[in-house]
């Protein structure tokens, strides 16, 4: 597997404190990957190095083989990215401003401005001051910003906040087709936990400058339904034989089992045939988000 | 490079604040022709026909304060001899001094309004760096692939470009005011000056035009320190505080200085006037044209090197 980013011990000190811990991942070629963690547990700063904002105080960063610290020119290169607030000059125009990024570039023709532009849908408004626009506009321009140089990883930090419904979902479609059609990886940050489910391949946990664990968001999804709640009256002796079969738990209103969804009816027919009450049978989804503060709270 | 000074051009020129600077500068030009037009109507420069006896009184003057005061101070006795050689010459060549308004007297009389110039590059120079952390752009600007120091070099082209287009815009402009308000002068006009021992004519547009590149040494030494402290602190008002306070305090300070302390001469603004050793007296004893430019130089490298060195260190947190 192809890596276009990989962070290897990272760690960042700032006045003696050591606020990144040792940080080691990579982003494979064409996947999204999220990073999420609680406020303060260093993801910005994460992005802040690998973008060259920040000095790495020790270990290295490497972008399509380039050294962060020791290549940056050419790691940069392959890099496009909207740290914290896509913020933008906004007494120009919003054509004026990705002129100016342009213009920081080798060889970034008109047409791949205009092409840009078109991606991100603000072609009725690029010629209007940027201080017109609303967030989800400058957000968008943020993201015309970063394809400009057609880097091989985007980096977006909370590429949703402040958007509508259907401007998360387009910004989502827009990445899923990024990473598919020009096999772009892309890194977003979030705390937004549902958000990071229905857009990342994988999900690294990061709480305190230290990395928690990195997750494929499939596994996640397909462990969802694996726990069922049974509402059932007073057990007696079927529960011997629950026990011996399955895992489960005794809760007052009758118990949760973890079992596949085929096994089910068989519960069933053996809690029927003890003359066992059952009121309700229900899949409890275990979400991103308990599995987040499961691995945060330890 | 180029891009990056044609990035930072832009991105000062489409403020308001830049344009309004260039529309008070325009407004300052035209009243302040006005208004000397004005003066000029109100006590018309006196005919002078004996202006030979004049001169040559004042030449007497010169010669004995010369034998005086010359004697100890090296910079006086320069001061007058260049005086006298002048002096002398217009006598010989038969050049009488000027005394109607034309337009170059209107442009040297301009020369007053530098100081706005300077104001103005000053302001652009403090907000050059530290307005990209208020704005937020910083973190834009310097994820592309360029090093941190191309970036605040072509900022600091910048700042250099605009205080020349500042000056042009005031000497142009205080040409075609005074050639509208005063006209042409009669007969050409040359500026006499002192070069190696003899006095030669010069182009008085060229004298003028170097008049007022050497009167904005200072504005260029202040601007370089308003973008050192903008570049290290990333707090504009600081640095425009800071510079304008020494823009028009510096000169006198120095002045009070110099005629008590001999250590004077390293200050900085003891130095900033390079007009005096043409026509002038510099403010401390024994100072010489190429101590002045090192002096400079050296003060240039340390503002330097202070901002580029923190500029390309420091984190990015904004």
């Amino acid at each position: 597997m192809e890596y276009v980013l990989a962070l290897d011990n990272v760690k960042k000190k700032i006045k003696g404190q050591e606020i990144i811990k040792g940080l080691s991942f990579s982003v494979k070629k064409g996947e999204i990957f999220g990073l999420l963690g609680p406020n303060g547990a260093g993801k910005t700063t994460t992005i802040r190095m690998i973008v060259g904002l920040m000095e790495i105080s020790s270990g290295d960063i490497i972008v399509c083989g380039k050294s962060v610290k020791k290549d940056f020119s050419k790691a940069i290169q392959q890099i496009g990215a909207i740290v914290e607030n896509p913020e933008m000059y906004k007494f120009l125009t919003g054509y004026q401003n990705l002129l100016q990024y342009a213009r920081m570039q080798k060889n970034i023709s008109r047409e791949k401005i205009a092409e840009v532009v078109e991606l991100v849908g603000l072609n009725e408004r690029i010629h209007d001051k940027v201080k017109t626009y609303s967030l989800g506009m400058r957000q968008r321009l943020g993201l015309a910003q970063c394809l400009l140089h057609d880097p091989q990883l985007l980096i977006l930090d909370e590429p949703t906040n402040g958007l509508d419904p259907a401007g998360i979902r387009e910004i989502r479609d827009y990445l899923r087709k990024l990473t598919h059609e020009k096999g772009m990886s892309v890194i977003v940050s979030s705390h937004l936990l549902s958000e990071m489910e229905m857009m990342c391949d994988r999900i690294a946990i990061i709480q305190k400058g230290e990395l928690k664990e990195v997750q494929e968001v499939n596994s996640l999804i397909n462990d969802k339904h694996i726990l069922y709640a049974f509402e059932t009256g007073s057990l007696g002796e079927a529960m011997q034989w629950l026990q011996k079969h399955y895992e489960l738990k005794k809760v007052d209103s009758g118990f949760t089992i973890k079992c596949q969804k085929t096994d089910i009816p068989a519960i069933i027919n053996q809690l029927i045939e003890r003359n066992i009450a059952i009121y309700s049978v229900k899949p409890i989804s275990k979400t991103l988000e308990d599995h987040f503060l499961e691995v945060t709270a330890g | 490079m180029g891009n990056l000074i044609l990035n930072e051009w832009i991105k000062v020129i489409r403020r308001k604040a830049t344009l309004c600077m260039i529309g008070i500068m325009i407004l300052f030009v035209i009243g302040f022709g006005v208004l000397t037009k004005f003066m000029d109507s109100q006590t018309p420069a006196p005919e002078n026909n004996n202006w030979k006896q004049t001169i040559e009184k004042q030449l007497e003057n010169d010669r004995s304060s010369l034998e005086q005061t010359g004697a100890n101070n090296a910079n006086l006795k320069m001061y007058y001899e260049r005086q006298i050689a002048i002096k002398e010459y217009q006598l010989k060549q038969e050049i009488p001094p000027q005394n109607e308004m034309h337009m170059w007297t209107f442009v040297e009389d301009s020369q007053a309004l530098i100081t706005f110039a300077g104001l103005f590059t000053i302001i652009i120079a403090a907000g050059s760096v530290s307005s990209e952390f208020s704005w937020g752009t910083i973190k834009l600007l310097l994820i592309r692939p360029l090093s941190r120091s191309k970036i605040l070099l072509s900022k600091y082209v910048t700042i250099l470009l605009y205080g020349l287009f500042f000056l042009t815009i005031l000497f142009v402009l205080s040409a075609i005011v005074g050639f509208l308000l005063f006209g042409a002068p009669a007969d050409t006009v040359t500026y006499l000056a002192f070069a190696n021992g003899e006095v030669v004519e010069r182009n008085m547009a060229i004298h003028l035009a170097a008049q007022y590149l050497l009167s904005s040494a200072d504005v260029l030494l202040i601007a370089t320190m308003a973008f050192m402290i903008s570049a290290i602190f990333r707090i504009s008002s600081l640095a425009i505080g800071l510079s304008l306070f020494l823009l028009f305090t510096g000169n006198t300070a120095t002045m009070l200085l110099a005629s008590k302390f001999e250590w004077t001469k390293y200050l900085l603004f003891a130095n900033t006037n390079l007009t005096v050793y043409f026509d002038g007296v510099p403010p401390v004893d024994g100072m010489t044209l190429s101590f002045s430019i090192i002096v400079l130089i050296v003060y240039l490298a340390i503002f330097h090197t202070l901002a580029f060195a923190l500029f390309n260190k420091r984190d990015i947190a904004a």
